[in-house]
This record gives structure tokens, C-alpha cells and sequence, in this order.
């Protein structure tokens, strides 16, 4: 038996309208039950994630350096980073970072992931945790390794990209390419991830599906279109997010790798928060410039959540 | 679900266990010995030599005790602000000099002027510009553990080979030897081995270029207030260097300072500017190195200091910040700073030991030799990391053959707004 | 020939191009980490020399044992399995909980609330960092492993990850049993989980494997040694100036990314199989 005869071809019912009030029994144990399992993630996350982001908001209006006196400075924060110069290229850096890194990333790691998924690829269970490796080695050791390859003198991409007749000097010191770079060795270092998800998300899908609409004559293009891609519309939804949160908040390959430079090139908006709060001790300035980070974000995942949710009643 | 909630259980009696095991003692009971935590970043041999310079003042008496605990430099730059926003931070930290103001602006540490005052403090025989490096607007917030000039290492074999006897005094000297070291021997334009190796940026505790602009009578800030970076005076050692770098290809571009150290390490470049560790790395990868003074400039012949200070954090309360000032004064005893000198490599910080106390590490020798000429990096200059950033940009982009005359204008902007905002 | 015979040469041909293909993308992508490995094999002096070489002239185990003598190993990666593995436990349990029920229980503000879960993943953690710290100070937790564990007990990723898997799960299923009278707990253990194993592994890989590697948090909340982990403890062998013995370097974290590489050999294996017993459900 398959997984097709039980299961309804499009499971993506809005959520609501069925569960709940059923016949359990009265509103207040409902919610005893509601509340029992929302409990103990809520009190971790009320004490440890939603009171220290209020804090942040509170210290984001204060000149705090994060310990001894603060005082109240009102939006001059706020003022400060719309009106840096430095802090306005951070801002063009990130946007720059999240326009490369989010397709880049999901489109491998969905093909790939397609791959993986592919009854025709022998040793497939090889392949897997293969190509999962880059997400398990730490990212100090990893950047190690990909300033060794980038090396201007002794990297074997250099020597390679040489026998093409191509020279590209050192990458990492290069105004230009320094972005490029951290972006893919981020890229590298995270498509793993979401290409397992993709992976779970397209095991998924019956296979009957698919040999259906081959019987029809659809190619493989309109295969993927037709049935994988809609069926996906949840996972890629997903997936879109967090590669979006992730690339705005660009920081550790950076710090290590570039550390910024060169001249300002590669610093982010989440490096200047670093470099605000944890070197100039101006915790309330980084929290200005987090909150900053924040809404931009909500808002940016508030439209893609718009556009992944109109595309669903699309296909439906 | 079961065995996950099961193994959930587990595992928190066995952190309990864990954690109960591993934070005993804490309590400093009033009255009694003092325990004082001690935070530093000396990882290497230095560390031992400072482990047992604690040993000895915690057997000598009875009062006080210190537990070092040992980290990186960068690891308690990033833990340092967390730790103490909850009082939870050491008694005593020791941190590069450069970053002792910015957290003493912002009231980390305690004033130390009354200490410095005192007769059995030791202070008074300190090398004055190592002193110069823990003063804020006019207060002393800490003591120096390190003060030594940048120096030039070089490989002795690279330099028989070359035939070059003399070591290099002036700049122009300075060039000409390595332009001789240098090798291209397949003549593609890029020397398969280089005369120097000059970082354009995160130089070598920041001090390569500041020590460059003071060989040509230029300096970046001036009383800690007034950014004086775009002066003539600089703009013709920037001209002078990268002009050196681009035609006469001495040194490899695009280098930090870590790159810088590696290299010379790997025998592929013939000079480096570095610190007192430059020993050791170059014994560890078999180099026979020399060790000389940074060469003058038209100027005057100057090295930026790399510093190391410690300080007293708020955190600690009068008792507490006694007992570390008996410590700082037995730290400063001449033994004890001559035994930290030689352990260490690095030069004394007292001014009144005599060089044939020193003589037997050559490396503390040759750089007590050349300390004269050492100055304290941006001494008093609160914001000294995005200053030192607006420098790296400067050189980083002078090198790469930008305006130097609109670089320097930049960066004066841009310093003096960093300095008028602290 | 004939056109099935054509047909299925072209498929081993396909076959083999493919597999071809996606060794070549195998390789690039392991090409640091096989830098990784050669260079924990290479003596001090050969990591930075000039010519470099791929692999080691002269094979040698000293940087391994470097890491036994110079760091209490054996304690770091003790202390790297109770916090990444209490870390990762905690979460799954916890957030699975909240997820079924932003999940598949229609209440009053459940929309909301998952906003707000979501929205907090927007924070960089260096702004809140500091005032975790604070509260984490003030319940007497620094230097224990509380400390490094309960902030970490649940978080917002986990939840939505939980809750977008838990929609895509027939709802016939849990209606079913709700009509035969189960309670929601036995529904969630009894129905929603064991449908939910894949993504339940895949979350507990991600927080395991983040929690081992992370490096500022176990530093920030642990400043004395015998407490730190693995991944915080190999910071101590960077040198002055920040040079790194990176044959040593590399040599540590090998170690510690092995227990990493078996675990998810696992449950990869796991993962193909409780997807295959989906089908029967």
C-alpha cells in the first residue's frame, strides 16, 4: 500500500476550523490543555528570549554601555543609525550579503536535495551524509580551511582557476570579490541544512504522483512544476525564511575571514552591532541597530510570507 | 517519548553532578584571606612564568590569594562586557593596552591614582610611556605588564644568500636590502620570494603604519583629542611605501599582520615587523632569525609600543582592590620584574635594571637595546579600535594606488568625528 | 537493437552521468574538509611552508597528542555531550509540545503568538546576549551547566520548524482518534510523533551540531576551564597575535567532529527508514 491511497493529494488544509472544540468537552479544559503544552517552551522563552529582547528595547533608548550608569537618551540612537555613514553601508552590505546568499543557497540545496531524492542515484545514503559534512565541521576550522584554498600564493583555487587563464588574486583582500567569497563559503556551509529539509519535504510526496503525470506525457520540467513545487509550498516557504533570517544576520565567517574589511566591504549590519556593542561599549546604540534589524526583517519575511501564501491558493 | 523525557531526567542529575563538582569555592568570607580572580591572555611559556610569579606572591603571604584564569586576548575582549554587566567578572584583568580606555570610559575600572602616589607601590621607576598608556584624561585606570617596541625580525640564511652583511638604518637602506632579497626567479612579475612583507591592515598590535608615520615626523591623534592623521608628513610615507611596494615589488600585498608572521615564518619573506613571539615562532620552524631596530625615517627613528595593561575592576570592593594593588606592587619588585622580563621576552618595564640583568635572553637583550625608541599607541584615545579601522583603510587603500591626498582627508573626518563623539 | 534495449542504455548511461555528475559536486564541497584532515597529519613547521603541499611529507600524530597534553580532553568533550546533547533533548520535547498545539489546536491568539515566536528569531543574539547574561547570573548560573542549558531549553526555531512539519500531517489522522475520545497528549505522543520522526531527528541534528560548535555562548557563561566545551576549550591554543597552530587546530576538531559524522550516519539511516514506514500508515 502507498502512501497515496491513504492520504489526500493536497494535504495543505488551512489550519484551524477542525481541530480543537471537538468532543473533548468544556472551554476551560480546552485550555488547561492548550496551556499544558504551551508551558514549559513558553516559560523558556518568556524568561530567556521575550524579557531580554524588552530589555534590549529598553536599552536600545538609553546610552548603556552594559554595565555601571545608563541614561535615557530618547531616539537619539534611532538618529545615529540613519545618519552614519558607516552604519548606511553596513545596511547596503547586508542587503547585498541577502540578495546573494538566499537564492544561491536555496536553489542548491533544493537541486541537490532532488538528487538525493532520486531513486536513480546508487549509494544515495553515501551521498547524503557526504554532502552533509560542511554543516557539522565547526565554522573557525572551516574558514581556516577556505583561506588555505583562497590563498593568493599557495591555494589550490588560484592554481586552478590559473591553468584557465584566470587570476584572481587574493579574493579576501579584494573590495570586489571579498563579498562574493564570505557568501559562498556561507553557502557552503549551510545549503546541508536546508537541503535536508527540502529532502524530508519531498519524501513527501507520493511517487504515484509523478508516474501519473508521466502517463499523461508531462516532461520532467513540468513535472517539477506542476507537482513538486506546489507540493513543496510549505518547505520552500520555510526555508525561504530561515535563509533570509540567517543571511541578515550575517556574522561569523565574516568576523572570522574578513573581519570586515577590506575597507568596510564586508561588514554587515550584524558585525557593526558586534563592533558598537562589544568593542565601543555602546550596548545601546547596538540595540537601536538591532531593533533596526529586526523590523526590516519582519517586514521582509511578512512579504514573503504574503507572496509563498498567495502562490498557494494559486496552485490550489 | 518516554526514553526522550527519561533521558531528559538523566541528564539533568548528570549536569547536576557535574556542576556541583565544579563550583565549590566562591565565597570571600569578610575579614579573612581575599581571593582574587585574575583574568589574562599569556598562553604561551609566558603564562607558566606569570603562573609561578602567583604561586610565589600567594606563598609570601597569607592575605591574599590570586586565581589566574587563563584565555585569549580576543576571547576576554568578547566576554569581558558580559561578564561584568552582572558583576560577574575578575577582580583583575589584563587586556592590550589599546583597549584599557575604552572600557575605563565607561567606568570598568578603578582609579589608580592614589596607588600610583603611594611610595611602596614600585610605580616610580615604570618606563613613563608604559604609564602613559593607562591614563584617561588624566586619571591611570591600570598598570602596564607589557611595553615593547615593534622590531624588525629578520632570517639571517635569506640574508647571507643575498649577501646583504649590514642591516639596513635608514629607510631608503631599509628598500635598497630588500629589494636585493627579493626574488623573482622565474620572472612572471611575481617574486616567489620577498625582501619584507609590509601589512596594509590589522597590522601587528596596529603599530606598523603609526610607527612609519613616525618616522616621518606624523602622528595619527594628538592629546588624545585632535586627529592630526592628514598632514604632509604622512601623505609622503604613504607615497614613499606604497611607491616601494608597487615598482620595486618588496612585499607581498593585502597582508594582515597574522599573514605577515606566517609568512615570515615559512621563510618566504626576508624581514618582518613584529613582536617578542617572532622568537619563539622562528625557533619552531627552524629560522635563524636577527632582531633590529624598526630603521629611522627622515625623522626620526620611532616604533609604536605593543602594551599589555592590567586593571582593578569596579566590580572589586575596597578590600578587594587592596589586596590587588599589594599584588600589583609585588609584581613591580625588581626580581620579580626582572624574572617576568626574562620569562616572558619582553623588555622590564622598570627603567632601573641594568642590561646585564637581561643579558642571558637574547631576545629581551636586543629589544631592552632598542626600547628608547618605543611610543605608546594612541595613548588616552577612547574609540581606538574605529580609529585604528579608519587607519587600515587608509593604508589598505594607499597600497592598492587610491588618492592618497583624498584618503588622508577622508580619514582626518572621519577621526576627528570618532573623537569628538567619546 | 531494440527501442526497450535503447531505452535502457540510455538509462545506465543517464545513470552513470548522474552519479558521475554528483561526485564532482561531492568533491567540491569536501575539498575543505579534506584540507581539514591532511593538514591535522602535517608536522608544525610544514603547515605554513612555502611551497605547500596537499598532503603531508611526513605523516605524524603529534598534533593529537598536543591536544591530550595541553587541554583536559577528555573533560571538554564530556562537558561538549552534556550541553549540546541537554540542550538538544530539552528542545525537542519542549518544542515539540508548543508546536502541536500552534500546530493543530485552533485557539485565540495562536496566530499571534507564533508571530511573535517567529519574530524573536529576527533579534541578532549579540543584543540579547547581555541581558540572558544578567538573568542567567542572577539564578546563580554561571559556570553550571543550568546555565549553559535552560536558556537554550526551548527556542523559537524549533517551534515553527516543528509547527510547518506538524501541518503537513493528514489531520484525518488525530480527528480519528479525537472522536474515539483520545486526549490531545495521547493524540501528540500516540499519533502526531511517531508521523513526525524525520523532522523530529532533523531538528535534534541542527541543535546538536550547533550547540557542539557554538563558541561564544559556552565562552560567556563559562570562565572557568573544567567547564568549557570542546569547541570553546581549542581557542586556547590560538598565540599571541593570534597566530593558530592549525595542524593542532585541526587535529581537535577532527576529534570532536567525529561523534558529529557517526551520529547523523545514524540517523540518516533512521531517517530513509521511518520515511519508507510512513507509506503504511
Amino acid at each position: 500500500m502507498t502512501a497515496s491511497d491513504t492520504r489526500p493529494a493536497r494535504r495543505y488544509r488551512p489550519p484551524g476550523q477542525l481541530g480543537g472544540r471537538g468532543p473533548i468537552g468544556g472551554q476551560a479544559k480546552r485550555r488547561l490543555t492548550i496551556a499544558g503544552f504551551l508551558l514549559p517552551a513558553l516559560a523558556i522563552l518568556v524568561l530567556f528570549v521575550f524579557w531580554p529582547m524588552l530589555s534590549a528595547l529598553r536599552l536600545s533608548f538609553t546610552d548603556a554601555s552594559g554595565f555601571g550608569q545608563e541614561e535615557f537618551i530618547g531616539l537619539d540612537n534611532y538618529v545615529e543609525v540613519f545618519s552614519d555613514p558607516n552604519i548606511l553601508r553596513a545596511m547596503g552590505n547586508t542587503v547585498l550579503y541577502t540578495v546573494m546568499f538566499t537564492p544561491l543557497a536555496v536553489i542548491l540545496a533544493l537541486v541537490l536535495a532532488m538528487a538525493l531524492n532520486s531513486p536513480r542515484l546508487p549509494l544515495r545514503g553515501m551521498f547524503r551524509t557526504w554532502l552533509f559534512l560542511p554543516f557539522i565541521v565547526s565554522l573557525a576550522v572551516a574558514a581556516f580551511a577556505w583561506q588555505y584554498l583562497l590563498d593568493p600564493q599557495v591555494g589550490l583555487v588560484n592554481y586552478w582557476l590559473q591553468t584557465f587563464g584566470i587570476r584572481i588574486g587574493n579574493v579576501l583582500q579584494d573590495p570586489v570579490l571579498a563579498m562574493p567569497t564570505v557568501v559562498v563559503v556561507a553557502v557552503w556551509k549551510n545549503f546541508a541544512f536546508y537541503m535536508i529539509v527540502f529532502l524530508a519535504g519531498l519524501q513527501d510526496i507520493p511517487s504515484s504522483l509523478y508516474e501519473a503525470a508521466k502517463m499523461d506525457g508531462a516532461g520532467p520540467w513540468s513535472r517539477f512544476r506542476n507537482i513538486t513545487l506546489p507540493l513543496l509550498n510549505n518547505t520552500t516557504g520555510f526555508v525561504l525564511i530561515i535563509a533570509t533570517i540567517a543571511a541578515l544576520q550575517a556574522f561569523d565567517q565574516i568576523y572570522v575571514m574578513t573581519g570586515g574589511g577590506p575597507y568596510r566591504s564586508t561588514q554587515t549590519v550584524v558585525m557593526q552591532i558586534y563592533q558598537s556593542g562589544f568593542k565601543d561599549l555602546e550596548l545601546g546604540f547596538a540595540s537601536a541597530l538591532s531593533y533596526v534589524l529586526l523590523v526590516a526583517t519582519l517586514i521582509l519575511s511578512l512579504v514573503q510570507f504574503f507572496f509563498t501564501g498567495r502562490r498557494e491558493k494559486d496552485t490550489a | 517519548m518516554k526514553k526522550l523525557l527519561a533521558a531528559t531526567a538523566l541528564l539533568a542529575v548528570a549536569g547536576l553532578g557535574l556542576a556541583a563538582c565544579s563550583s565549590s569555592d566562591s565565597g570571600d568570607t569578610a575579614g579573612g584571606p581575599v581571593t582574587l580572580t585574575f583574568w589574562h591572555g599569556y598562553t604561551e611559556a609566558d603564562g607558566d612564568v606569570l603562573q609561578g610569579i602567583v604561586d610565589d606572591f600567594n606563598a609570601s603571604q597569607s592575605e591574599v590569594t590570586i586565581e589566574p584564569e587563563v584565555k585569549t586576548w580576543a576571547v576576554i575582549d568578547d566576554t569581558l562586557l558580559t561578564a561584568l554587566s552582572a558583576d560577574e567578572g575578575p577582580d583583575i584583568v589584563a587586556m592590550p593596552a589599546e583597549r584599557l580606555p575604552v572600557y575605563a570610559s565607561k567606568g570598568a575600572f578603578r582609579d589608580l591614582t592614589d596607588f600610583y602616589a603611594s611610595d611602596d607601590s614600585n610605580t616610580a621607576e615604570l618606563n613613563p610611556q608604559a604609564v602613559d598608556m593607562e591614563t584617561v584624561d588624566g586619571t591611570v585606570y591600570g598598570v602596564p605588564t607589557g611595553f615593547v617596541p615593534l622590531a624588525v625580525y629578520y632570517n639571517k640564511a635569506l640574508f647571507a644568500a643575498a649577501g646583504v652583511t649590514e642591516f639596513p638604518t635608514t629607510w631608503d637602506e631599509w628598500v635598497a636590502a630588500a629589494e636585493k632579497l627579493t626574488v623573482d626567479e622565474n620572472g612572471d612579475g611575481t617574486p616567489e620570494q620577498y625582501g619584507m612583507v609590509l601589512p596594509d591592515h590589522a597590522t601587528v598590535a596596529n603599530g606598523v603604519w603609526p610607527s612609519l608615520f613616525y618616522g616621518n615626523g606624523g602622528d595619527i591623534v594628538e592629546d588624545g583629542t585632535t586627529a592630526v592623521i592628514d598632514s604632509p608628513e604622512n601623505a609622503e610615507t604613504l607615497e614613499y611605501w606604497s611607491d616601494a611596494v608597487a615598482t620595486k615589488k618588496i612585499s607581498p600585498t593585502g597582508v594582515d599582520g597574522v599573514g605577515a608572521d606566517e609568512l615570515f615564518s615559512s621563510g618566504k619573506v626576508a624581514m618582518t615587523i613584529g613582536g617578542p613571539w617572532m622568537s619563539s615562532i622562528a625557533a619552531e620552524n627552524s629560522i635563524d632569525y636577527g632582531i633590529a631596530a624598526i630603521p629611522a625615517g627622515p625623522a626620526e627613528q620611532a616604533a609604536s609600543a605593543i602594551g599589555v595593561s592590567m586593571g582593578i575592576t569596579a566590580q572589586a570592593g575596597d578590600a578587594e582592590a587592596a589586596a590587588a594593588e599589594t599584588f600589583f606592587s609585588y609584581f613591580f619588585e625588581p626580581e620579580v620584574a626582572t624574572a617576568w622580563s626574562l620569562g616572558s621576552g619582553w623588555p622590564p618595564l622598570r627603567t632601573d635594571i641594568p642590561a646585564a640583568d637581561v643579558e642571558s635572553n637574547p631576545t629581551v637583550a636586543a629589544l631592552t637595546e632598542i626600547s628608547g625608541t618605543s611610543r605608546a599607541l594612541l595613548p588616552g584615545v577612547v574609540n581606538s579600535s574605529d580609529v585604528l579601522t579608519e587607519m587600515d583603510v587608509v593604508t589598505q587603500k594607499a597600497l592598492a594606488g587610491d588618492d592618497i591626498a583624498s584618503l588622508l582627508k577622508d580619514a582626518q573626518t572621519a577621526i576627528q568625528t570618532t573623537l569628538d563623539d567619546q | 537493437m531494440t527501442a526497450l534495449d535503447m531505452r535502457r542504455r540510455l538509462r545506465t548511461v543517464g545513470s552513470g552521468l548522474f552519479f558521475v555528475a554528483m561526485l564532482i559536486v561531492g568533491l567540491l564541497v569536501l575539498l575543505p574538509i579534506i584540507i581539514i584532515v591532511l593538514t591535522a597529519f602535517k608536522p608544525v613547521a610544514e603547515v605554513n611552508a612555502f611551497p605547500p603541499s596537499l598532503l603531508p611529507s611526513d605523516w605524524t600524530l603529534d598534533n593529537f597528542t598536543r591536544i591530550f597534553t595541553e587541554l583536559p580532553f577528555a573533560r571538554l568533550i564530556l562537558n561538549s555531550f552534556v550541553f549540546a546533547g541537554g540542550v538538544t533533548l530539552c528542545a525537542l520535547v519542549f518544542d515539540s509540545l508548543a508546536a502541536y498545539v500552534l500546530a493543530r489546536i485552533d485557539f485565540k491568539g495562536s496566530r499571534v503568538l507564533l508571530l511573535i515566536i517567529v519574530a524573536s528569531l529576527m533579534i541578532p543574539f549579540q543584543a540579547t546576549l547581555i541581558p540572558i547574561y544578567q538573568l542567567v547570573a542572577d539564578f546563580g548560573w554561571v559556570n553550571t551547566f543550568w546555565g549553559l542549558i535552560i536558556p537554550r531549553a526551548a527556542d523559537a526555531f524549533g517551534i515553527f520548524f516543528l509547527r510547518q512539519f506538524f501541518l503537513s500531517l493528514p489531520r484525518d489522522l488525530d480527528n480519528a482518534a479525537r472522536i474515539d475520545g483520545a486526549s490531545e497528549f495521547r493524540i501528540f505522543r500516540s499519533v502526531v510523533l511517531p508521523n513526525a520522526v524525520p523532522a523530529l531527528l532533523t531538528l535534534g541534528i541542527y541543535t546538536f551540531v550547533n550547540n557542539w560548535n557554538d563558541l561564544l555562548w559556552p565562552l560567556v557563561f563559562t570562565t572557568k576551564q573544567e567547564m568549557g566545551t570542546i569547541t570553546s576549550g581549542l581557542t586556547l591554543l590560538t598565540g599571541p597575535s593570534g597566530i593558530v597552530p592549525y595542524g593542532v587546530m585541526m587535529a581537535g576538531s577532527l576529534i570532536a567532529v567525529v561523534p558529529l559524522a557517526i551520529m547523523f550516519l545514524f540517523v540518516q539511516r533512521r531517517f530513509i527508514e521511518s520515511v519508507a514506514s510512513t507509506g503504511l500508515k
